[in-house]
């Protein structure tokens, strides 16, 4: 086992490349750490995996990343940039080592631009703290994370994250106009432009979205806003029949209904809140929660009606309704504990996020949740279905013990099965936690036929390979062993 | 600096329950001055993980990171996977002592030069965490049960209790990073 410490010895590869005192230099005494507990803290995530940083930098503005990457650049030292680190497939995860760059002090909101409808912020900023200063104005950012409350703007953008209001207001792609980003030389470059429309070449913005902090660092970002909607509406039908769900939501989308949330919980799921929240929901295999909303109540009743209707005529039972704040988030109590639930589900079962956002087309939501059952149950492991089946978004999570290898074995099966399936009906790897470590295997063989073009790009833009190295195409095969677990594995 | 994790090893089985999701960042005071992940429960609890299970080696940083927390218990409150965060800490605390790391954090002190021994600051602490220590003739804080809440620098006449400052609580720097924050809008 090697030490930390020993990252840092005469004999480690930080001393021999890292120039501390260049980086001190560049960002001030206060604003770097290479403590063996802070290389540690900045090597993790939300995800199964851990690598220590060589190296924990804070930049302040765009100069100070610009100073960074080119003597990085020059010493072809690796550049891990990093949010709150709230990604669950490894992606802040420096996995070669090297600087980790800590986005979080680049915290300023640039600029609130009402006639033009969009918004000037620094990577750095807190989702829930943009929409906190968009309030006022009747406006928000409507990506919506589940991690809102800690994921910064620019994390967002590298992983194209959405959350619960994506069926309505789409993913972070869909709300992009522009960014300033720091490429692999040092260059700063201004991408996109504060319009709406653009045709003008390249969209070379767009290839920074998803991105995962290969191609660039992304310090700066241009974003439209949406008016706040007067009146949202919820609902919940419970089901007998998962099939019953399943086609209650392919009809929904197809009748042309605009709902602003549409989220499944499975048995599984309900179970758990059950078990560990006393929540009393009814034991059923699914239940249903459909949202509507926007600036005239005739039009979202009419919305929240047909949705209803469409709940009634597959069988769903036990519907209520409600506009008021309060009652909605007592209907959405059981889907907001799930994640606490399933953590504390069984003593000894860790809560992994592994599998944990694959999207289906709408008519094979349900297939894909029995799918995930029978999958769990074959491997000896506990997995649920739940999501945003608006946009065709499935997560799941594995419960199993994770200091038993065996466990880890079931678990790579488990996932390998699973992806096999959802590329076999047309789905694809992430809907929104972006592909890091943990899911690189299934999204290679998703892409095969792209790949090449990917590594391509990468080439073009980080002819040195500094830009968060190992990461999407360049990942290794088995991600179970692609780092140190976070668990202690006997 | 050998440790036993006498407490802690209670915890050992528990620790993965934590999902690393980052939630209580929003709620940890001092992570909101600082900005260092390693101020965070989440990062707190990642360090104690790799000490635990060998591939990090216990140094008076990481003890003074744990000894550096209010006891606010948002944390407590705030935690999606309900890991219970500050009796970690505690017991964590408690093995740090033992194993004769000098780390103070937040822990109040009191300077001798200063203190008239009237003992209010004994008197004043709901955790009975301040004793006098008639050998030395000094006032002495037991750093396990402190929670940092202040009372005694309060209650103190002679100015002598006195807590950890630096986090940007006064005016003066309150006033100062209010400035630095308008010049860097304005580069």
């Amino acid at each position: 086992m090697i030490l930390i410490n020993e990252a840092r010895s005469g004999k480690g590869r930080f001393m021999e490349k890292v120039n501390v005192q260049k980086i001190i230099d560049i960002v001030g005494e206060n604003n770097v750490k290479s403590d063996p507990g802070e290389l540690l803290v900045y090597g993790a995530d939300s995800s199964v995996h851990e690598a220590p940083a060589w190296i924990v930098v804070r930049p302040e503005n765009a100069r100070q990343v610009q100073a960074i990457v080119k003597y990085a650049n020059a010493g072809k030292i690796p550049v891990v940039t990093r949010g709150s680190g709230s990604g669950m497939s490894g992606q802040a995860v420096p996995v070669k080592g090297g600087i980790v760059l800590d986005m979080k002090r680049m915290n300023r909101i640039l600029e609130i631009n009402l006639p033009d409808v969009y918004c000037r912020v620094e990577a750095g900023v807190v989702d829930d703290d943009l929409n906190r200063a968009l309030k006022p104005y009747g406006m928000f950012y409507p990506v919506a994370p589940a991690s809102s409350r800690v994921a910064t703007i620019g994390g967002e953008i590298a992983n194209n994250a959405s959350g619960v209001r994506s069926v309505k207001y789409g993913a972070v792609r869909d709300s992009v106009l522009g960014m300033k980003v720091v490429m692999a030389n040092g260059d700063l470059v201004d991408l996109g432009c504060l319009t709406r429309v653009e045709a003008s070449g390249y969209q070379l913005d767009r290839l920074m979205v998803g991105s995962e902090g290969t191609l660039g660092i992304i310090v700066e970002a241009t974003l439209k806003f949406q008016p706040l909607p007067k009146f949202r509406c919820m609902g919940v039908a419970n089901f007998d029949k998962l099939e019953q769900a399943g086609d209650a939501i392919a009809e929904i989308m197809e009748s042309g209904c605009q709902p602003s949330l549409l989220e499944l919980m499975d048995n599984v799921a309900i179970t758990a809140v059950n078990k560990t929240m006393d929540m009393g929901l009814p034991d059923v295999e699914a239940i249903l929660m459909f949202e509507a909303d926007g600036m005239v109540k005739e039009a979202v009743d009419f919305e929240i009606e047909k949705m209803k209707a469409v709940c009634e005529k597959h069988e769903g039972s036990g519907i209520e309704l409600s506009y008021d704040a309060k009652e909605r988030t007592r209907l959405f109590a059981g889907r907001k504990k799930l994640f606490p639930a399933l953590s504390m589900y069984k003593e000894l079962l860790a809560c992994t996020s592994l599998a944990d956002d694959m999207a289906v087309p709408y008519s094979k939501m349900a297939e894909t949740a029995r799918k995930i059952h029978d999958i769990a149950k074959k491997n000896h492991v506990i997995m649920t279905a739940y999501g945003h089946c608006g946009s065709g978004c499935m997560h799941t999570k594995i419960l199993m013990e994770p200091n038993r290898q065996d466990q880890w074995e079931d678990a790579r099966n488990a996932v390998a099965e699973l992806y096999e399936y959802v590329n076999s009906v047309g789905g694809t790897t992430s809907a929104e936690h972006g592909i890091g470590l943990s899911k690189a295997p299934a999204f290679k063989i998703e892409k095969a036929a792209s790949l090449p073009y990917m590594h391509a790009i990468k080439k073009a833009l980080d002819p040195n390979n500094i830009l968060n190295p190992g990461k999407l195409q360049d990942a290794p095969d088995d991600w179970v062993k692609a780092t140190r677990l976070r668990y202690q594995v006997n | 600096m050998p440790m036993e994790f006498n407490r802690m090893k209670k915890w050992q089985d528990k620790l993965h329950v934590c999902i690393r999701c980052g939630y209580c960042f929003e709620f940890c005071h001092i992570f909101k001055v600082t900005g260092w992940e390693s101020d965070t429960p989440r990062g707190k609890l990642i360090m104690l993980h790799g000490m635990m299970n060998g591939y990090l080696n216990p140094s008076e940083e990481t003890a003074e990171k744990i000894f550096e927390c209010y006891m606010c218990k948002r944390c407590d409150a705030a935690c999606s996977a309900k890991v219970k965060v500050t009796e970690l800490f505690t017991d964590a605390k408690a093995d740090f002592v033992d194993a004769g790391f000098k780390a103070l954090g937040t822990v109040s002190r009191t300077d001798p030069d200063k203190c008239s021994r009237c003992r209010i600051c004994i008197l004043a602490c709901k955790h009975e965490a301040r004793v006098y220590d008639a050998e030395k003739d000094e006032i002495v804080v037991d750093r396990v049960k402190c929670q940092s809440c202040g009372t005694c620098v309060a209650a103190c006449p002679s100015g002598a209790a006195y807590s950890r400052e630096g986090y940007g609580l006064s005016q003066k720097e309150l006033r100062e990073s209010v400035k630095q924050f308008l010049e860097g809008v304005s580069s």
